[in-house]
């Protein structure tokens, strides 16, 4: 499954050989390859314990790994489920959470303009709304340029609309700073409209993968993008006999 | 005005309910102001003064029993004006500063090791929590074997009673700290020290500010009882002395610097909690809120 096509020129985000992540007895991840070239979108999909959170915890360097390699930046960029701003600091000071430079100030508010809350630098987090709580996570990853950003289930605790302002708003930034992105989600249709390719997870390795079109991304009724969406949703077990049923 | 937007939209039989609707739920009758609060939370005080000095003036109460307020108003000044209050609350002050630094110090670099290492928490917990069951006042007979009763006695008497609120409210509040911001600083690559500094400490200081509050009542407590018992300086000796000659007023004026004290070393902490606890919703000041 290692392929060998070239996104950029300035090399792969990272690439995992046979990786492989135990609980105990359970094998979580069995012998999985995984390559993400930069500036490339994609979407990990999965039922829920089929190890694809697994997967990006082991990327991200949060849990140790049993067997193979994992060949990447140390230190990938995270956006979690939650928002996990420091509700001591001011936004600012938690985009700048990881800078060591001097010119901090100045950096963590550009990464805020380009979210839009440009003129928060010194409000707290409590006073944020849900999706801006999440666009600061978001400027907090990119404010490191990462090689390599992971967004774990970023989106799922949004509300609908805030959701979908949220995906253009990821899919422009990442198209701006050019980072390798594994997005994990449940989500089919973000699958389709974010990425470049959507993986399908299954039993701890990668059951299957499509190449999103540039016409099913970028239309949702596309005959493309409902081709792939029932072929996606048949692989996680949900077949349009059952949506009926 | 919300109603009237209602009132607009709804059809106009229904806009004597919308607008009695919203009028109910947004204007709920609140009894007092806040000036009528407050000044009805003062009058029961006030009213006990009042009736206080009333009772002594008239004789009902004798004064080597209880003394009328003014009386003591009046030594209190009196005592300042020869000179002999200040410098005794002075040294008090310094007594209750010194044994508070030198516990609260101890009970922070123990509540921090515990707090943050396995290992120190399976060495030292047990052998704290053991010292702590100890009633502090009741080491009194021992201090005073050992360190006689002078300055050091005092000190040390204050700082044991300091060492546990202090050390438990650190513990718990490292404890505390939610682990997905640990992680996040992980993964954000904050080295060790940025980590307890921008994350672990921040997130524990509620915590450890509430065991501040509750160590200085500790530490003024062990000073009464330290003067009290064996000083020849400071108020509590003022007020044992003032005992051998039945000086009721010196003993009811300090007692009552006592509590001004207490008080306002209560509002010092609250108001350390309002300014390092500006993020937190429920230290907000209320224009905030």
């Amino acid at each position: 499954m290692t392929q060998q096509q070239n996104v950029s020129a300035c090399g792969p985000a990272v690439v995992v050989h046979g990786l492989k992540r135990t609980y105990g007895l359970r094998t979580v991840i069995r012998d999985l390859d995984l390559r993400i070239e930069r500036g490339e979108f994609v979407v990990l999909l999965g039922e829920s314990g089929c190890g694809k959170t697994t997967l990006l915890r082991a990327l991200a360097g949060l849990d140790p790994i049993d067997g193979g390699r994992i060949e990447g930046p140390s230190r990938p960029a995270v956006v979690f489920q939650e928002h996990r701003l420091l509700p001591w600091d001011s936004l600012w000071r938690n985009v700048a959470l990881g800078l060591e430079q001097n010119d901090n100030r100045t950096r963590a508010s550009a990464a805020l303009a380009e979210v839009g809350l440009g003129d928060r630098l010194d409000d707290w987090p409590r006073n944020l709304s849900g999706g801006q709580a999440q666009r600061v996570a978001l400027a907090r990853a990119l404010v490191q340029e990462p090689r390599l950003l992971l967004l774990d289930e970023p989106f799922a605790a949004l509300d609908a609309l805030t959701r979908i302002n949220m995906q253009s708003l990821v899919k422009q930034l990442v198209a701006e700073h050019q980072p390798g992105v594994l997005l994990v989600t449940h989500d089919v249709d973000e699958a389709i409209v974010l990425g470049d390719r959507a993986m399908v997870m299954r039993n701890g390795a990668i059951a299957c993968e499509f190449t999103v079109s540039a016409a099913a991304r970028s239309h949702r009724s596309h005959p493309d993008a409902i081709g792939l969406r029932d072929q996606l949703l048949s692989e996680l077990g949900v077949g349009e006999g059952q949506m009926a049923a | 005005m919300p109603d009237v937007s209602m009132a607009v939209l709804a059809s106009p039989s229904e806009q004597v309910t919308v607008r009695a609707g919203a009028g109910a739920v947004a204007q709920p009758r609140r009894p007092f102001t806040w000036h009528q609060t407050r000044f009805l939370s003062w009058l029961v005080p006030a009213l006990l003064v009042v009736g206080w000095e009333l009772l002594a003036r008239l004789g009902k109460i004798p004064p080597y029993i209880l003394p009328a307020p003014s009386k003591v108003v009046a030594t209190g000044i009196a005592l300042i004006q020869d000179g002999t209050l200040l410098p005794d609350m002075g040294i008090s002050l310094l007594r209750a500063a010194a044994g508070f630094a030198i516990g609260g110090f101890i009970g922070f670099a123990f509540g921090t090791a515990v707090g943050f290492s396995r290992i120190a928490g399976v060495l030292l917990d047990r052998t704290i929590l053991m010292l702590r069951a100890i009633p502090f006042l009741a080491v009194l007979p021992l201090v005073i074997v050992w360190l006689g009763i002078g300055e050091s006695a005092k000190i040390f008497l204050v700082a044991f009673g300091v060492i546990f609120p202090i050390y438990m409210n650190t513990v718990l509040g490292i404890r505390q700290v939610d682990p997905k911001l640990v992680e996040l600083g992980r993964v954000t690559g904050l080295s060790n020290w940025n980590l307890v500094r921008r994350i672990i400490l921040p997130g524990a200081l509620p915590s450890i500010l509430n065991g501040v509050r509750y160590a200085l009542a500790t530490a003024w407590l062990a000073l009464v009882v330290a003067e009290t018992i064996a000083a020849s300086s400071g108020i509590g000796f003022l007020a044992m002395d003032a005992r051998e000659f039945l000086r009721t007023d010196v003993i009811v004026l300090v007692i009552l610097i006592y509590a001004v004290i207490g008080v306002a070393a209560d509002s010092l902490a609250r108001l350390m909690e309002r300014r390092l606890l500006a993020w937190h919703p429920n230290y907000a000041t209320e224009v905030q809120r």
